[in-house]
């Protein structure tokens, strides 16, 4: 390549690992926020299955 | 008779479509993304001695790569100011109604804006990293941003500090609202102020009609994917509140 | 015999509340001194950190970030102290009884916060410049560092006193306090800060900079202590 092309491109390849970190980065966080919200729906399903359960005992105790 | 205020809920016409616009969103920023790689312009950096054709056209400068980082920087830094707009404007409305669900919206659009804003100075700090050869400059953008960050994590520690729901909403309201007046101001205060030793790094120079079209491209889809965050959050987080709310009246 | 009750005008509540805080004040003279001891001891501390520059260090330049650094530390002292006496003896509750426009309270607080912090400059700007600047020459127009101190101080104490109300009721005050205190008010900072430096350093075209710098710092001060006011009410009756 002739040194003027050289130079015109030279900054592209030193930026590159900037650029992909970027981009990386800002995946890895939306990533992370949506984790969050899973494991909060996680924590609720448990919560979920507690009140079934305690459901079931207050039926019982009802009908019996 | 007077007509009831609704509330914002869960489960309805927004969380129809808020899997749609994640989706959406995602694809119209990935070919954002690609644009900015494939369509639009290299922007032209320091000058170099010699031309060359490239492509078709005369090239006498440094072809800059790092500046595709800008077309999802703005963007994303817009989208977490709407969502503090958004929270501030859910806070008056709790503060004008007390009800605690534009409590829960704020919190959300609070988080939204937080995530945001760490893209922002994520992006915003590697950039300058490669522009300038320093980690961090004291310029209006990235300067603006790290308050608007500091003032988010304020509120959240101060949500924690407190106990009472009530007292709790009411003053997090009160902080997101003086926080949305702030952060333009102190946005222009650091443009404004005519500084020798910080040099204004201002970017804007005009921008072709490729360029522009890129950044509207990722504009729209980072907007989308932040109001489809933002329906999944608060969903996941009424959907809590009204499982507690359940326990608390089993256990009467 | 019939009694005439008059409801006091407002103008009458603040001047009722403010002399009850100035005078509790200059009868113990507790958060003066303390006050004007911290500040001693933040000047002792740049001291101490500027303690290996050479004297070719142009101290001029960094000397009016340092006297708002010095004003900010201090003004988070006073700032909580204000309010801390009020929350132990239950004076709050009591104020809060009485029928008045919430926003008074906010008004009378902050101007007794103005004073405070105005009497602890007094003593604090002439020990900066003894300590730090003798050594100098400083531009014939100095004496105008009056104006970004003036100004600065009556934006720190409007939200201050905002901020320091909300922060009373919570865990860790004081570090409350000064999450919630310094990215608010990180503009009239920077503009202070801005306008002293031009108006010390009175490099080239400094005066446009002064004036520019203390119109910021203005506005910010308006608008802050107009949305202060207006929350006010919501604060206090939480």
């Amino acid at each position: 390549m002739n040194p003027v092309l050289e130079e015109i491109y030279s900054t592209i390849l030193p930026s590159a690992p900037f650029i992909i970190g970027a981009y990386a980065l800002l995946w890895l966080v939306v990533l992370v926020y949506v984790f969050i919200i899973m494991r909060g729906l996680k924590k609720t399903e448990a919560q979920m299955g507690v009140l079934e359960e305690q459901l079931a005992e207050l039926q019982e105790k009802y009908n019996g | 008779m007077a007509k009831e205020a609704k509330l914002p809920e869960a489960g309805q016409w927004p969380d129809r479509i808020a899997p749609w616009a994640l989706l959406a969103g995602a694809i119209l920023s990935t070919i954002g993304f690609l644009m900015a790689f494939l369509y639009a312009g290299p922007v032209n950096g320091a000058a170099v001695n010699g031309v060359e054709m490239i492509g078709g056209t005369m090239v006498s400068s440094k072809l800059l790569l790092s500046q595709k980082i800008f077309y999802f920087h703005m963007p994303v830094a817009i989208v977490s100011f709407i969502a503090l707009a958004f929270a501030g404007y859910y806070s008056i409305r709790f503060l004008m109604t007390r009800q605690a669900r534009f409590d829960t919206c704020a919190k959300v659009g609070m988080e939204i804006a937080l995530v945001f804003v760490i893209c922002t100075m994520v992006t915003g700090d590697l950039w300058t990293r490669f522009e300038w050869g320093v980690w961090w400059t004291w310029d209006p953008r990235l300067t603006t941003y790290l308050i608007l960050m500091l003032v988010i994590i304020a509120y959240f520690v101060l949500r924690n500090a407190i106990d009472e729901p009530e007292r709790r909403a009411a003053y997090a309201a009160v902080i997101s609202i003086i926080a949305l007046i702030d952060v333009p101001i102190c946005y222009m205060v650091t443009r404004l102020i005519p500084s020798s030793i910080h040099p204004v790094v201002l970017r804007e120079g005009g921008m072709t009609a490729d360029m522009g079209m890129t950044v509207g491209v990722c504009m729209i889809g980072l907007l989308l994917v932040g109001f489809g965050l933002y329906r999944m959050r608060f969903r996941q987080v009424r959907l809590a509140q009204r499982m507690q709310a359940m326990k608390d009246q089993i256990e009467d | 015999m019939a009694v005439t009750l008059r409801k006091p005008s407002t103008f009458q509540q603040y001047k009722t509340l403010l002399r009850k805080d100035l005078e509790r004040e200059f009868r113990t003279r507790e958060m003066l001194t303390s006050m004007g001891i911290y500040a001693v001891l933040v000047l002792v501390v740049f001291g101490a950190a500027l303690g290996q520059t050479t004297p070719a260090l142009d101290l001029l330049q960094v000397a009016g970030g340092l006297l708002w650094a010095l004003i900010v530390f201090t003004s988070l002292l006073g700032l909580n102290r204000s309010f801390a006496h009020e929350k132990e003896q239950g004076c709050l509750e009591g104020i809060l009884l009485v029928p008045l426009d919430r926003s008074v309270i906010f008004l009378a607080k902050a101007t007794s916060n103005v004073f405070f912090l105005l009497a602890v400059e007094v003593v604090a700007v002439p020990l900066f410049y003894f300590f730090f600047l003798t050594g100098v020459s400083l531009a014939s127009d100095f004496w105008l560092v009056l104006v970004p101190l003036l100004v600065g101080t009556i934006g720190m104490a409007g939200i201050g006193t905002l901020l320091s109300t909300i922060t009373i009721n919570t865990r860790g005050k004081d570090v409350m306090l000064a999450v919630l205190f310094v990215p608010l008010v990180f503009p009239l900072l920077y503009a202070c800060a801005s306008s002293t430096t031009a108006l010390l350093v009175g490099a080239e075209g400094y005066m446009d900079v002064f004036v520019q710098s203390i119109a910021l710092a203005g506005g910010y001060d308006v608008i802050m202590l107009l949305v202060s006011w207006v929350l006010y009410d919501f604060v206090i009756s939480a």
